[in-house]
C-alpha cells in the first residue's frame, strides 16, 4: 500500500499536466477581474486522495433547521490547518507541515502562496494579529487564552520566524493543542488580520472607529470586532475564508448561497482546482418538516435533522425523487445511557449510589437485547458507555462489563447491599422505609427516551424498583442535576466513542460541571476549587489523576495505556450505564452525487459530520442534467 | 367626542406600561438567559460552545445587571425606536422582523379575504334558509372545518400538493426564488403555495364566522320592523341588505381590534408546520430560546397594535351606529 502511494505520487509528479481554469471563473479570468488559476493556488497545493475524478459544477442543496446553521458550512467544510483522515490520524491540511518536539514546541509551516478568498496572502502575520491583538487583548477576549492553550495555567510563548514560519513553545507538553486545532468546531489561532484590523482600536483611529460603531449599531469596537470576526459563526458574508465554500447572503436570509473559494488550496489529481461543486445552498425550515422535505427530493445531501426512524419513509420514496439511502454509524459510546447522580442530595440514595454493587445491579437488570430489537431493529451495538468497536481503543470486555441481562444476580446484589425488606407489592424498601423509587429525568427533547425508559422500567420492576419518568425542559433538567435534586438522569452517553490515544480522555474523568454522573466534582475541577466539591470516591480520584497523566505524557504509547487504565476504570465503576450504541444514521444523497462513502461515521468531533470525507470532492454527474446547471431554472430534481 | 377620544388616548400610555411590564417578567420568569439556554443546547449536541465569546456578549448586554436595570435599559430604547438587538440572529431587532412581516401580510390578509368571500353569502344563505337541507349540509361543512385541528390539515394538504402537483413543501414559494428579487414566475410560485396556508388557516376563521353571522342574522329576521317592511312589499334582497344584515354587522367591526394583531403575527402553529417564513415561527423560536429583546419588542409592538385597533374599532362603531353614538353622548 506505502510502495504503491509513492508510485502514484511521482507519477502524478512527472506527468503534472497544467492546471486547468475551473469553467465558472473562465469568463472573470478572461476579463481580468479574477487571477489565473496557477496564481490563485499555493505554489505547493495540497492534493486530494479522492475515490473518482470529477467534473466541477452544479449546485448542492441543503436543509437547515435555523440561521445559526450557517456554522455547519464551516464544519462540513472542514478546512483546518490539521485535520483528521477517515482513519482518524491526524494530519497537515492548510499547513503544509507542522514540526512537533516533545510535544511541547510546534513549528507551523505554511503553504508559499497560500490566499485567503479575497485573494490577499494568508502569512503568519494573520497568527501574530489573533495572538497578540485579539486573544490577549483584555476588551477582545476578557477571559484570556482558551484553556486548551494553557497547559497547566501557563501559555505559550509565540515566535514569528519568517512569513510562513510561527512557532508555539510550551514548557510543558500540550496534548489537547493539535487536537483542538482539527475540531468540528476548531480554535482557530489566526484571523484575516487585513479585514479585521480595520475595526481594531490599534490600527483605526478613534473617532473613524466611533462613526462604525454607531453606523452598525454596536455598543464600542469590541462589540464591533466581536460581531465581524465569526468565523465558526460564518455569518458575516465580508469575512475572508479559506474554506471551500464562502457564504455569500447577507443574514438575516431563508436561503443561504454559498458560493466556491476561487483561492481554494486543494486540486485532485487531474488539476482540477477543488471544490468541484460551485455552489452549496441552505434552506432554512423547520427542524420537524426537513424529513418530510428530504423524501420529496428537496435535498441532494441530508443528515442534520434525519433520525432512524425516518428510514422507512425515506426508502420508500427513493425511486421517486432520485436519492439514495445510505446508513452511517453513529459515534456516541452509548445512544442513552443512565446517569446515577453520584452528587445527590438525599443522604440515604447518596450512600446507595455510591455503592459499587448497587450500580452494578442496575446495569444488570437492564434488558439491552431488547431495547435494541424493540426500537432499533436489531441494528444497534449493545453495551456498556465506553468506545465503539471502530476505536482502535476498543476492548470486547470493557462493552460487556455487567451488561448482561440477569435479574437473578442483580437482586442477589441487592440483597447483600442491605435492601432485602419488600413492601406488600415486592417493591423493595430504603433504610428508612421508604419504596425504592427511583425518578429518572430527561431533557424531554425526543420520544425515544421515554420508550427506552419504558423498557426498563419493566425489567427494574423484577428487582423490585420501580422507576418514574420525568420529562422537563433542557436548561432547567441541567440546573436539577447540577444542584443535586435529580437521583437519576438519562441522556446520550459519551460523546466521542471513536477516541484515539491522541484524544482527550476529558469525559471519562470529573474535569466539568457538564457530566452528569458528577456535576459538583466536575464543577470543582473547572472551577480549580472556587465552587463543587472535591471527588471522594476513590475511583473517581484516580480517574481525575490519570486525566493529569495524560496530559503530561507526550508518546502515543504512554497515552494509549493511560486510556486503557481509565477504559478499565470506567467499566468496573459503571459510573454511567449504557443502553446500546452505534444507532444508524440515515444520509440522504442524491443518486448523482459522487464520491459520499457507502459507509462511513456520522460523528461531531472527531468527523465534524461530513467534515472528514472532504465534500470538496465530491461531484454531480452531469450527464443526464441540462448544460446550463449553474443557472436559476437548472436546480435539479424539483419535483414536477 | 373630541373629549373621548384624548381620554382613549391618554388611557393606552398605562395600559402599554403594565403591558411591557408583564412581559418583560414572564420572559425573565423561567430560569437562566438566553445564553446559558444556548449553552445548554449546544452541549446537549455535543458541540461546545465558544465560552469567551459568550461570556463578552453576557456583560456587553448587562446580563449581569439587576432585572429592573435591564427592564428601563430595553424600554428606553424602545421609546427612541429601538428595538434592542437579536442574540440568536445577531442583529438588531428591526433588520430581523423586518423581511417577515411583508410575507405574514400577505398570508393574513389573504386569509382574511378567503374568509370573508367564503362566510359571507353561505351565512346569509343559511340564516335566510334556516333547517332547510342546504343550511344543514353547510352547517355540517361548517363545524368539520371548526372540528378539524389545521395543523393536521395542514400535513395532509402539504403531502398531497406535493405528490399531485410537485409543490415543493414547506415555505411559501419555491426554494430558488427565495432572496430572488420579485418577478412573474417568483409571484406565480408565491400563489401556488400561497392557497395551502390561506386554507388551513382560514377554515377555523370561515366557519365561526358562518355561525356568528347566521346567528346574529336570525336575531334580527325576527324582529317586528322585518315583518312590516315585508308587509309594505319591499323587495326581499333590499330589505336584507339594506336594515337587518347592516344590523348583523355590529361584531364584525368590533372585531377589527383583534384583526390587526393578527395581521402581523399570523396563525403561529400552522407557519411552524408549514414552516412559512412568517412571524409566527419566529416568534415561537424566541420565545423558546429566551431571545429576550426580540421576543419582548414584537410582543409590545402586537400589544401596540391591538391597543391602536380596539380604539379604531369603538370609534368606527360609533360612526357606523347611532345607538352607540348617541347613547356614549348621553353618558357624558
Amino acid at each position: 500500500m506505502g510502495l504503491a502511494l509513492v508510485v502514484a505520487l511521482t507519477l502524478s509528479g512527472v506527468s503534472r499536466a497544467e492546471l486547468q481554469e475551473t469553467p465558472v471563473f473562465e469568463e472573470d479570468v478572461a476579463r481580468g477581474k479574477l487571477p489565473k488559476v496557477d496564481e490563485r493556488l499555493p505554489k505547493e497545493p495540497a492534493i486530494a486522495e479522492l475515490e473518482t475524478i470529477g467534473t466541477p459544477g452544479g449546485e448542492l442543496r441543503m436543509l437547515m433547521g435555523g440561521p445559526k446553521d450557517t456554522r455547519m458550512m464551516v464544519v462540513y467544510g472542514y478546512a483546518r490547518l490539521v485535520g483528521y483522515t477517515p482513519s482518524l490520524t491526524l494530519m497537515p491540511d492548510i499547513l503544509k507541515s507542522i514540526d512537533v518536539e516533545d510535544g511541547r514546541i510546534f513549528t507551523l509551516h505554511l503553504r508559499n502562496g497560500h490566499k485567503w478568498s479575497d485573494g490577499h496572502p494568508f502569512t503568519s502575520e494573520d497568527f501574530r494579529y489573533w495572538f497578540e491583538d485579539v486573544a490577549q487583548n483584555t476588551q477582545l477576549s476578557p477571559s484570556g487564552l482558551p484553556i486548551s492553550m494553557l497547559p497547566q495555567g501557563e501559555g505559550p510563548r509565540f515566535e514569528v520566524l519568517d512569513q510562513t514560519t510561527v512557532r508555539y513553545s510550551w514548557t510543558r507538553p500540550n496534548p489537547l493543542f493539535l487536537p483542538d486545532l482539527a475540531a468540528a468546531s476548531p480554535l482557530y489561532i489566526y484571523r484575516p488580520s487585513h479585514y479585521l484590523k480595520q475595526f481594531h482600536q490599534k490600527y483605526v483611529e478613534k473617532p473613524k472607529l466611533d462613526t462604525l460603531v454607531k453606523q452598525t449599531n454596536q455598543r464600542n469596537w469590541a462589540a464591533l470586532h466581536n460581531r465581524m470576526d465569526t468565523m465558526y459563526r460564518d455569518d458575516n458574508p465580508d469575512l475572508p475564508s479559506l474554506e471551500p465554500w464562502i457564504l455569500r447572503t447577507k443574514p438575516p436570509a431563508d436561503r443561504f448561497v454559498f458560493e466556491r473559494n476561487p483561492y481554494y488550496y486543494r486540486i485532485d489529481k487531474a488539476e482540477h482546482q477543488l471544490p468541484y461543486i460551485d455552489r452549496v445552498i441552505f434552506s432554512i425550515a423547520d427542524g420537524k418538516i426537513i424529513p418530510a422535505k428530504t423524501g420529496a427530493g428537496e435535498s441532494d445531501l441530508q443528515a442534520r435533522y434525519l433520525r432512524f426512524d425516518n428510514y422507512t419513509f425515506l426508502k420508500a420514496s427513493e425511486q421517486r425523487n432520485g436519492f439514495k439511502v445510505k446508513l452511517w454509524r453513529t459515534g456516541p459510546g452509548s445512544q442513552l445511557a443512565l446517569y446515577p447522580n453520584l452528587n445527590v442530595g438525599d443522604e440515604i440514595w447518596h450512600g446507595l449510589v455510591r455503592d459499587l454493587r448497587f450500580r452494578h445491579a442496575l446495569s444488570l437488570a437492564i434488558d439491552r437485547h431488547e431495547i435494541n430489537q424493540a426500537i432499533y431493529f436489531g441494528l444497534a451495538v449493545e453495551g456498556q458507555n465506553t468506545v465503539l468497536p471502530q476505536s482502535p481503543l476498543y476492548n470486547p470486555e470493557y462493552r460487556s462489563a455487567w451488561a448482561k441481562f440477569d435479574v437473578s444476580e442483580a437482586n442477589r446484589l441487592l440483597d447483600l447491599v442491605g435492601l432485602a425488606k419488600r413492601d406488600g407489592d415486592g417493591v423493595r424498601l430504603l433504610p428508612d422505609g421508604r419504596p425504592m423509587e427511583i425518578i429518572v429525568e430527561n431533557s424531554g427533547e425526543s420520544s425515544e427516551q421515554s420508550d427506552v425508559l419504558e423498557l426498563i422500567r419493566d425489567s427494574w420492576r423484577r428487582i423490585g424498583i420501580r422507576l418514574f419518568a420525568k420529562p422537563s425542559q433542557l436548561t432547567l433538567f441541567r440546573r436539577r442535576v447540577f444542584s443535586g435534586e435529580t437521583l437519576m438522569s438519562i441522556d446520550k452517553g459519551i460523546e466521542n466513542g471513536l477516541a484515539t490515544a491522541a484524544m482527550s480522555p476529558a469525559e471519562f474523568a470529573p474535569t466539568s460541571q457538564q457530566q452528569l454522573e458528577w456535576p459538583k466534582w466536575g464543577q470543582y475541577y473547572e472551577t480549580k476549587g472556587m465552587a463543587g466539591e472535591p471527588p471522594n470516591l476513590p475511583s473517581a480520584i484516580r480517574l481525575k489523576e490519570l486525566y493529569g497523566e495524560w496530559l503530561a505524557a507526550v508518546s502515543e504509547k504512554e497515552h494509549a495505556r493511560i486510556w486503557d487504565d481509565i477504559l478499565r476504570i470506567w467499566a468496573d465503576e459503571v459510573f454511567s450505564i449504557g443502553t446500546v450504541a452505534g444507532v444508524l444514521q440515515p444520509i440522504v444523497v442524491n443518486a448523482k452525487l459522487h464520491n459520499v462513502p457507502e459507509q462511513g461515521n456520522y460523528n461531531w468531533d472527531p468527523g465534524a459530520y461530513f467534515g472528514i470525507y472532504k465534500p470538496d470532492g465530491f461531484w454531480f454527474d452531469h450527464s443526464e442534467m441540462p448544460a446550463k446547471s449553474a443557472s436559476l431554472d437548472a436546480s435539479p430534481a424539483t419535483p414536477q | 367626542m373630541l373629549g373621548y377620544i384624548v381620554h382613549r388616548i391618554l388611557i393606552m400610555i398605562p395600559t402599554l406600561i403594565a403591558i411591557s411590564l408583564v412581559i418583560f417578567t414572564i420572559i425573565n420568569l423561567p430560569p437562566g438567559d438566553y445564553f446559558s439556554t444556548y449553552i445548554a443546547e449546544l452541549q446537549s449536541s455535543g458541540e461546545a460552545a465558544d465560552l469567551a465569546k459568550i461570556h463578552f456578549l453576557q456583560t456587553q448586554y448587562g446580563f449581569d445587571r439587576p432585572l429592573w436595570e435591564q427592564y428601563l435599559f430595553w424600554v428606553g430604547g424602545l421609546l427612541r425606536g429601538d428595538m434592542g438587538y437579536s442574540f440568536a440572529y445577531n442583529l438588531p431587532v428591526n433588520q430581523v422582523v423586518g423581511d417577515r412581516l411583508l410575507m405574514t401580510f400577505i398570508v393574513s390578509f389573504t386569509t382574511i379575504l378567503f374568509t370573508y368571500i367564503v362566510a359571507f353569502p353561505i351565512g346569509v344563505y343559511s340564516a335566510t334558509h334556516q333547517y332547510s337541507w342546504t343550511d344543514h349540509v353547510l352547517t355540517l361543512l361548517g363545524f368539520l372545518g371548526l372540528a378539524t385541528p389545521s395543523f393536521l390539515l395542514a400535513l395532509v394538504l402539504l403531502y398531497l400538493a406535493n405528490v399531485y402537483f410537485g409543490i415543493s413543501i414547506g415555505g411559501l414559494m419555491d426554494p430558488r426564488y427565495v432572496n430572488q428579487p420579485w418577478s412573474l414566475p417568483k409571484a406565480l410560485s408565491l400563489a401556488a403555495h400561497l392557497w395551502i396556508p390561506v386554507v388551513v388557516i382560514g377554515t377555523a376563521g370561515t366557519a365561526s364566522m358562518i355561525r356568528r353571522l347566521r346567528a346574529n342574522l336570525l336575531d334580527e329576521l325576527q324582529k317586528q320592523y322585518v315583518v312590516t317592511a315585508r308587509a309594505k312589499g319591499l323587495h326581499p334582497f333590499k330589505l336584507l341588505f339594506k336594515y337587518p344584515l347592516r344590523m348583523a354587522l355590529n361584531p364584525f367591526i368590533s372585531d377589527i381590534g383583534s384583526l390587526l394583531p393578527h395581521v402581523i403575527s399570523g396563525a403561529a402553529i400552522v407557519s411552524v408546520v408549514m414552516s412559512l417564513p412568517t412571524t409566527g415561527p419566529m416568534l415561537l423560536d424566541a420565545l423558546r430560546s429566551q431571545d429576550m429583546y426580540l421576543a419582548g419588542s414584537f410582543l409590545v409592538f402586537m400589544a401596540f397594535l391591538t391597543v391602536i385597533g380596539v380604539f379604531v374599532s369603538d370609534l368606527a362603531l360609533a360612526v357606523l351606529d347611532p345607538r352607540i353614538r348617541l347613547q356614549a353622548g348621553r353618558r357624558q
